[in-house]
């Protein structure tokens, strides 16, 4: 199958934002489909809420929309009850790791063979722009208005914190990088987890000064480097895979 | 062959007949043996023990999605959280049951004791307008029986069927012959996911694609969806009807307040709906009309009077005992108080 055979051209144009990086994402998923030639038979795409929460209608396989935060818990309910389908949960950032932490949590401490794909923009875009659990201190919001006083959640320590792991940090302009990790995750035969640094900028950037959503890419590419071959955890500012177990 | 056992087990026993495949709970007194029970069954079935609540009813949304038939268990602390996961599957139309062991709330209330103070957040607990089936059994064996007949009204119905129990009845032995009970399984409803292009959604959707504008098809297909409801109702009207017909008052009980009043019957007529939601009406209306007084007599609040007072537009006397303890002595003074 043609990467294009995994999307649902009649619901385009999608409900993103000019500038939005999820298009990137999406693509990036539907290219690694193809490259691993993954049947549609097979393929169920799952989501929670919010603006990545979209991206499972937009794929050409059964999908499911489910509630915000649940995302990984359907999934895991599918995975178990047919083993035979890939799983793939397409979700962000406040969906998976705030609402959804628990089963964040306890998913992926039990290793069920999913891969998760999250859209990082470090913002709640979908409701207005409000502090996620994954915004940099420091950072104005909505519901911050005068900076957030938290350190951010440390989904790499959360991933791989079981005996048997996969924990992928990727970015929206590093694409090759991106695609590799998607695939390596799809391929692994256990909880892998992709964490890819994207941006929001019509409800987080635009306040920030930022111009477009080309500033904010090249914000991407500034503040993080690939590391091929990570000794142990990535560092902060590093893009890599960090895998053991199976 | 006779069996002693318990509510809990004849639930977990009867699922298993249903063809129940895929079963997700988190414990919760008073419904933990249910999983225990099957916690057995691993292997045979999927078994989940789930972080919690939420977790459970969305894997066993999943789980049906899937391909199998699903349950989850809990009780009211438990079915309030599950009140996310029941929107969802009533939305998305998926089959499932979700059995709540009623205990006295709210909160952590008192833990170990019965009650039946769930019976409306069975049928209004998720937000937004919906319709659901709820069950109610009051025997040990009816709750294998319920059980089972919960699965195929979920499957008919294509929605998450609440079948209620509460910490007396589900603690409860008696002895059942299981193989004596005939009740015709149904089929899978839903195909299973793996077939193609279908987007289930929790958003308004007409064919898998989002109709969120769109009142006046949000109002074609929530009538739909309630037509839909009440039909497959229809072919489950379960309910007991002991007339008597020197009495003057119809006594209206379920669960194991009906138990608990069946010494009544040769005082007054007793009426035992098993079908909870949607209220038995043409039953109900039947039975009051042949008498001057209804009495609901139940372990809340008078949760179920205000429905019977809705639907008999009449005036409906209310004993409400509360949950924690219920005994006959204290109903039999409180009836003649009426």
């Amino acid at each position: 199958m043609n990467y294009k055979d995994y999307v649902k051209w009649e619901r385009m144009p999608s409900t993103w934002c000019p500038g939005c990086a999820i298009g990137t994402i999406f693509k990036s998923l539907a290219y690694t489909l193809e490259k691993l030639s993954v049947p549609r038979e097979e393929l169920v795409v799952v989501s929670g809420i919010g603006c990545s929460g979209r991206a499972a209608g937009y794929f050409d396989g059964d999908s499911v929309h489910t509630t915000h935060g649940r995302a990984v818990a359907v999934a895991e309910g599918i995975k178990r009850g047919n083993p035979a389908l890939k799983v793939i949960v397409f979700s962000g950032d406040g969906d998976l790791v705030g609402i959804g932490g628990n089963h964040f949590l306890h998913t992926s401490r039990r290793d069920v063979d999913l891969t998760v794909v999250c859209v990082n923009n470090g913002i709640y875009g979908m409701t207005g722009g409000q502090m996620a659990p994954t915004t940099p201190p420091g950072e104005k919001t909505l519901t911050s208005p005068r900076g957030t006083a938290f350190a951010p959640i440390n989904i790499q320590a959360i991933a791989t914190a079981g005996p048997r792991h996969f924990y992928a940090r990727a970015s929206v302009y590093q694409v090759n990088h991106l695609q590799q990790a998607l695939r390596e995750a799809i391929e692994w035969p256990g909880f892998a987890f992709v964490d890819v640094m994207a941006f929001c900028l019509e409800n987080f950037g635009r306040r920030l000064a930022f111009k477009s959503g080309h500033e904010m890419l090249f914000k991407v590419k500034a503040d993080f480097k690939i590391n091929p071959a990570p000794a142990g955890r990535l560092a902060d500012n590093e893009l890599g895979v960090v895998k053991h177990g199976h | 062959m006779m069996r002693l056992i318990m509510g809990n087990e004849a639930v977990a026993l009867g699922a298993l007949r249903a063809g129940m495949s895929f079963f997700a709970a988190y414990p919760i007194t008073p419904a933990s043996e249910i999983m225990h029970l099957l916690a057995e069954k691993e292997g045979e079935i999927v078994f989940l023990h789930a972080e919690d609540e939420i977790a459970a009813i969305h894997h066993a949304i999943g789980g049906s999605l899937a391909g199998r038939k699903a349950m989850t268990s809990t009780s009211g602390p438990g079915m309030s959280l599950k009140q996310e996961g029941i929107g969802l599957a009533h939305m998305m139309e998926v089959p499932l049951v979700v059995v709540d062991v009623m205990r006295v709330g709210p909160s952590t209330g008192m833990p170990t004791l019965p009650s039946q103070g769930d019976v409306l957040q069975s049928v209004h607990g998720s937000h937004g307008d919906y319709h659901p089936i709820v069950f109610y059994p009051s025997s040990v064996e009816e709750c294998y029986r319920v059980t089972i007949e919960a699965f195929n009204a979920a499957e008919e119905s294509r929605s998450p069927v609440v079948l209620l129990s509460d910490g007396f009845l589900s603690h409860l032995a008696e002895t059942v012959d299981l193989e004596a009970v005939k009740v015709e399984v149904k089929p899978r409803t839903l195909p299973p996911l793996g077939r193609g292009r279908r987007h289930f959604t929790g958003l308004l959707a007409e064919d898998g694609v989002p109709r969120t504008k769109d009142t006046a098809y949000y109002r074609e297909w929530y009538a739909r969806v309630k037509a839909k409801m009440s039909a497959v109702a229809s072919s489950y009207r379960f309910f007991e009807y002991l007339p008597n017909p020197g009495a003057e008052a119809l006594l209206i009980a379920y669960g194991i307040a009906f138990r608990v009043v069946l010494p009544l019957r040769r005082e007054y007529s007793l009426f035992k709906p098993v079908r909870m939601f949607p209220l038995l009406e043409d039953e109900i209306r039947a039975a009051a009309e042949a008498h001057d007084k209804v009495v609901v007599v139940e372990m809340n609040d008078g949760q179920y009077a205000g429905e019977m007072r809705k639907l008999l537009q009449r005036d409906v006397l209310s004993v409400p005992i509360l949950g924690g303890d219920i005994r006959l002595q204290e109903i039999r003074e409180r009836l003649h108080e009426l």
